[in-house]
């Protein structure tokens, strides 16, 4: 069996598994386990309280849904903003197959964060309170504005693959003449707003002076956020339609994803070369070696992972023009990215606090909750939209359920 | 000018009774029971480092973290002094902790309705003139309160005076500067006194936050011109075209 032999029965099997409306699947029973835990977590956290759902502590305030949630659940959604930049901005038009895929990713990544911040507030019912409250010394009041004006971009960039399936032509026409008019007004706010929320993730940090760990507390903090957010946001977007291609029937040219993964490399470059810099700099070199110490061995886990394996994969044509090789290399930078905010956010801050925090099982459920419904969301989204082009010919085991447009 | 009030907890003095413990949780009505450590029912802790009391309490900075990093504005610097809370603002972020640089407001986890509860240096009674209950409650002066200038020429005093003090008040410069400070014949390390950074904490952020404007007005500026350069490209490269098979054409 050849390997694009190999590929395709997995695929088709895959798709076989997952589709099939009734049946149940593995996939389906691990969607359906991972919401039972999601379920009880938001009954123990909104019904029973922050103690009982979490393991936070006041020297940790913040844990795995500011780390993960927040942190993370941000910076990888920042290839929407990238693509857009680059096709509409740059006029890159040879990313524009793609360009949707990212938005949608970006958009729900950005639902998750929203949901995720109401799980997250003590007291989410007043998750308002910033729009008529401000106080602008505050860098959080500067994040809570970008995600807000953000997903309403983000929102608005997208609506034209809900909204051109509307049945009524004038209206539908007349939004999409509307949304054309100010598309590229959109493509510069979100250019500029994500940017900025990017930086100012990190700039929340900068106050922690004194409490977290000098391998991570730079006052470039913001610059090291926005580096590292876009080429994780872009391996996220070349998973996400690599999975698309494997399981849902759609056809994408994947020299696109493979000139995608060129940009990587030397943007994880620059993010190194950066970091290299600043820490020497800051005279934080010392802290590189004591290897007895837990924060220096995670840092090392996240230079590896955010950007010495990558580069060094990526660096093989093999690995940018095999599909499968490639999503893995983004996995892998992905999780490095992930090591990354979460040392900031937890390990960084875990010797000054003098407290051990391991997240609770039920902080888990929630965010593993969150995200699943997203990737639920964005499967049903690629198969009934026009998010991606799809094979004309239906495969088997998908006909019964996917609709074709020729 | 109204006169910024400060507390003085000189440790030589203390002996440890725990009266400002007792008489602060009276007047919040919390229980009684002592507390190792600060916590959401007990404002003001008295720690024990080997034969030294130590209270511990918010440190009212002068330009506080946490009034910097709330995003509501829940947190305020008086002109009077204390740094007061405002829990019908708050909308639970916590990131009043993340942002304190001694680690002082805590949260009150084990509720459904939760806020961030620290010492607010008793900021209604001293507003109708009254001391604050805990240097108030003090048999031996251990604390004292008074006008910020005031207190810290005391403690000046205090610590040229005699030769057993370790020449810092600790409060005159940490985090910017502090409205309690304390004063010791141990060195501040050994009593589990942080060592904050000497600077207004919110310094840190304002840099970052000035660039925002910045960004927005070079960026914005930025991305248009490449946005013109690409337009410009793509119409010019439309005419060639069209002039090319107008010529082919003839």
């Amino acid at each position: 069996m050849t390997a694009t032999e190999k590929i395709a029965t997995q695929e088709t099997a895959t798709a076989k598994s997952v589709i099939a409306f009734p049946r149940i699947s593995f996939w389906r029973t691990i969607v359906a386990l991972i919401f039972a835990a999601g379920i009880y977590s938001m009954y123990a956290r909104f019904a029973l309280g922050l103690k009982a759902s979490t393991n936070l502590t006041d020297p940790q305030p913040w844990g795995l849904w500011v780390g993960l949630g927040t942190l993370c659940g941000v910076g990888l959604s920042a290839g929407g903003f990238a693509i857009a930049a680059a096709v509409y901005i740059l006029g890159l038009e040879r990313y524009r197959p793609i360009l949707r895929t990212a938005v949608l990713i970006s958009f729900l990544g950005y639902c998750t964060v929203c949901v995720g911040m109401l799980y997250e507030l003590g007291l989410p019912w007043r998750i308002w309170h910033p729009i008529v409250m401000w106080n602008r010394h505050s860098v959080l009041f500067e994040v809570s504005w970008c995600v807000m004006l953000y997903t309403t971009v983000l929102a608005l960039e997208f609506s034209p693959a809900l909204l051109e399936k509307l049945p009524w032509v004038r209206v539908r026409e007349a939004y999409l003449r509307w949304h054309h008019s100010i598309l590229i007004a959109l493509v510069l706010a979100g250019t500029l707003l994500s940017s900025m929320h990017q930086s100012f993730l990190g700039g929340l940090y900068l106050i922690t002076k004194g409490k977290l760990d000098p391998l991570w507390y730079t006052p470039y903090l913001t610059t090291l956020f926005y580096l590292s957010a876009i080429p994780a946001g872009l391996a996220v977007t070349i998973m996400a339609i690599y999975l698309c291609m494997r399981s849902l029937n759609v056809r994408v040219d994947f020299s696109i994803l493979s000139d995608v993964s060129r940009v990587i490399s030397p943007l994880l470059a620059i993010y190194g070369v950066f970091r290299a810099v600043d820490l020497i700099n800051r005279g934080a070199t010392q802290y590189l070696w004591m290897w007895r110490r837990e924060e220096t061995q995670l840092f090392w886990l996240e230079i590896v992972l955010l950007v010495l394996a990558p580069i060094v994969l990526l660096s093989k044509e093999k690995v940018r023009k095999t599909p499968q090789y490639l999503y893995w290399t983004c996995a892998v930078i992905v999780m490095g990215f992930m090591t990354n905010r979460l040392n900031v956010s937890i390990t960084g801050l875990q010797a000054s606090s003098a407290m051990y925090y391991t997240p609770k099982w039920t902080e888990f459920a929630a965010s593993l909750a969150t995200i699943t419904a997203a990737a639920v969301a964005f499967r049903y989204a690629v198969i009934y939209l026009d998010i991606l082009p799809k094979n004309s010919q239906p495969r088997r085991g998908l006909a019964s359920h996917a609709p074709v447009h020729a | 000018m109204e006169t910024t009030r400060a507390i003085l907890v000189d440790i030589t003095k203390c002996i440890g009774c725990r009266s400002c413990e007792q008489a602060c949780k009276q007047i919040h009505g919390f229980p009684m029971d002592t507390e190792a450590k600060l916590s959401s029912t007990a404002l003001t802790v008295v720690e024990e480092h080997g034969d030294r009391f130590v209270r511990r309490m918010c440190m009212h900075c002068e330009d506080p973290a946490c009034a910097s990093a709330c995003l509501v504005g829940a947190l305020k610097k008086t002109a009077a002094g204390p740094v007061t809370y405002d829990g019908s603002k708050c909308i639970g972020c916590r990131y009043c902790l993340v942002a304190c640089p001694f680690s002082v407001p805590r949260y009150q986890w084990t509720k459904l309705v939760p806020y961030v509860t620290k010492c607010d240096m008793c900021a209604a009674r001293q507003a109708k003139g009254q001391l604050p209950a805990c240097v108030e409650a003090c048999p031996v002066q251990a604390s004292i309160s008074g006008s910020r200038e005031e207190i810290l020429e005391e403690a000046q005093r205090r610590i040229l005076n005699d030769s057993k003090y370790v020449k810092h008040i600790y409060g005159s410069d940490e985090a910017g500067g502090t409205s309690v400070f304390f004063i010791s014949d141990v060195a501040f390390e050994k009593l589990g006194f942080v060592a904050a950074p000497k600077q207004a904490m919110p310094v840190l952020t304002a840099n970052a936050l000035g660039d925002g404007p910045t960004v927005i007005l070079v960026g914005g500026a930025l991305l248009s011109g490449l946005y013109w350069i690409t337009q410009r490209r793509t119409q010019v490269a439309l005419a060639e075209a069209r002039e090319k098979s107008e010529k082919e054409g003839r």
